[in-house]
């Protein structure tokens, strides 16, 4: 008579590779003792003290996302080989680890979502304390009422050549780095005029209040986002920097670089 | 004139006398210690000493004998409490005739006192800074740790040393030689890290003028002696300067001595 464990057991058949996802220490160590499977271990941050590690900048919120994310980590860290089967187990309702899924790599379409935070100009931690500030942004509005802004991170120098002033810049001869806790509210406060905010690569806040000049000829962004997602699009494609945009109308958050929508965020998920 | 009982009590009072006494102040003591204990505990928790500790070497060597940092701190207090009374004590009851070593000892004791605190003290800030470099420099990925393996070392037996020299200065010990031999350490340290890290104190001199004046901003076109191109960064040590295909990282100083050119 067959069991659930002979029927869901086959998810796992012949994986060499499991991606564990947050895992707790206990939960890591008991994987590390099962023989011919190899772990690899995608968290926030390496607690545990994992040999293979792949950093997550987001808790995604998407399941898939997530997924696709660990996969594309280990690909380009050279963990894992296009084409292997790997097991991936993760939280999904819980705490602890509750639910595996089976995919090969290299069959998923490669979104980007990893190059976008290892490969771009800005930092890894800039960009993801951009975002950060984005969904808060896109959470909580500017007095309640929902409000856009557009972040251009990385290649600062020729991102400010590309564009003018439209006010006087309020982080002149300013220190302010993304990720000090006064910005939040500085950016919320910046973000009721109109205009981008320009961060360099190592996240240092050059500008707000800029008007992009680029050319958006050629920039083919999904119809119906309005003129901030393509000044973000085409700042992106004209320069090596990566935009975040919230949207003023859907209250999303998007991610553009090399002129592509890379990723969309819903701040209510998170 | 005194009944005979009462004499008869009085004397046995008096021939006891000393014994009573030595009882009365061992008693009394040992629960002044006990007091000074617990409060010493409820302190030592309130100012958040449990929290400090948490994850040093000592406190896991308290651990594992059943015990913690804050309990050995203020038991050691009740025991020095409680050793005082005893002295204090047996000098009342006059058992042995060395009433002037004894005082002596009772002027030596709170220094005594002192250096053990000294010393405890230094053991865990000692396993706290340990661990504390140990953490920063896991922060970069070494493929081995080897030269850099012993910075952790060399700063806790650093501190451990100057809490053994001040302890061993508190009670009176000769620690000249260890006093000249930790100038000796402390003069190299100044001397060569000076030698060896003038480029960086040029350069973090000279950054903070720049970030602080900002003669250029980030964005704006520059020459610095030959090189040409858009500033991209500028931070405390160097200025990152890209030309079509190229990104100078300048440092600091070499802007200063060779100057900026803003072109417009």
């Amino acid at each position: 008579m067959p069991t659930v464990r002979d029927l869901l057991g086959e998810i796992v058949d012949g994986v060499e590779t499991v991606l564990l996802f947050s895992p707790s220490a206990s939960y890591y160590e008991r994987c590390q003792e099962v023989e011919d499977i190899s772990t690899i271990v995608v968290a926030p941050d390496n607690g545990v003290g994992a040999e293979r590690y792949v950093e997550l900048p987001l808790e995604f919120a998407d399941l898939s996302e997530r997924i696709r994310f660990g996969i594309e980590g280990a690909l380009d860290e050279g963990y894992i080989e296009e084409g292997n089967e790997v097991a991936c187990a993760t939280k999904l309702f819980d705490d602890v680890i509750d639910s595996v899924s089976r995919a090969r790599a290299g069959d998923l379409d490669q979104s980007g979502v990893y190059d976008l935070f290892t490969n771009s100009r800005g930092d890894p931690e800039v960009i993801r304390d951009v975002l950060d500030v984005a969904v808060e942004l896109g959470q909580k509005g500017q007095k309640g009422k929902p409000v856009g802004a557009l972040f251009v991170i990385g290649d600062a120098g020729k991102v400010m050549n590309k564009s003018r002033p439209l006010s006087y810049n309020p982080f002149e001869k300013s220190h302010v780095h993304v990720g000090d806790p006064i910005v939040n509210v500085m950016l919320k406060e910046f973000s009721r005029l109109d205009g981008a905010f320009v961060i360099s690569d190592a996240g240092k806040i050059v500008s707000a209040y800029r008007y992009l000049e680029a050319s958006a000829e050629g920039v083919d962004i999904p119809k119906g986002l309005g003129t901030r997602h393509m000044a973000a699009g085409s700042v992106t494609r004209d320069t090596n920097a990566t935009a975040v945009v919230l949207s003023e109308s859907d209250r999303l958050v998007r991610a553009f670089k090399g002129g592509e929508l890379i990723l969309e965020l819903d701040p209510e998920e998170y | 004139m005194a009944l005979p009982a009462q004499s008869f009590g009085g004397d046995l009072l008096a021939s006891n006398l000393d014994l009573v006494l030595l009882a009365v102040i061992l008693v009394v003591g040992t629960l002044v210690a006990y007091l000074v204990a617990r409060s010493m505990n409820r302190l030592l928790v309130a100012a958040g000493v449990a929290d400090v500790v948490e994850g040093t070497a000592s406190e896991r060597a308290a651990r594992r004998l059943g015990t913690s940092t804050v309990a050995v701190l203020s038991w050691l207090l009740g025991l020095f409490v409680f050793v005082l009374a005893a002295v204090i004590a047996l000098g009342v009851a006059a058992l042995f005739d060395i009433q002037s070593y004894l005082i002596d000892f009772i002027d030596f004791l709170p220094d005594l006192f002192i250096a053990t605190l000294i010393v405890i003290v230094g053991l865990i800030l000692a396993d706290r800074a340990e661990l504390r470099v140990a953490e920063r420099l896991s922060g970069y990925k070494f493929t081995s740790t080897g030269a850099l393996g012993v910075v952790p070392g060399l700063v806790k037996y650093g501190v451990i040393y100057i809490a053994a020299l001040i302890a061993l200065g508190q009670i009176g010990l000769a620690d000249g030689a260890l006093i000249v031999l930790l100038a000796a350490f402390v003069f190299g340290v100044v001397f060569l890290g000076g030698l060896a890290g003038k480029d960086l104190l040029a350069a973090g001199a000279a950054g903070t003028y720049l970030l602080l004046n900002q003669p250029y901003a980030i964005g704006d076109e520059v020459r610095v002696d030959d090189m040409h191109g858009v500033v991209q960064e500028v931070d405390m040590f160097v200025t990152h300067v890209e030309s079509d295909g190229e990104e100078f990282i300048i440092p600091n100083h070499r802007v200063f001595r060779a100057g900026v050119v803003r072109v417009r």
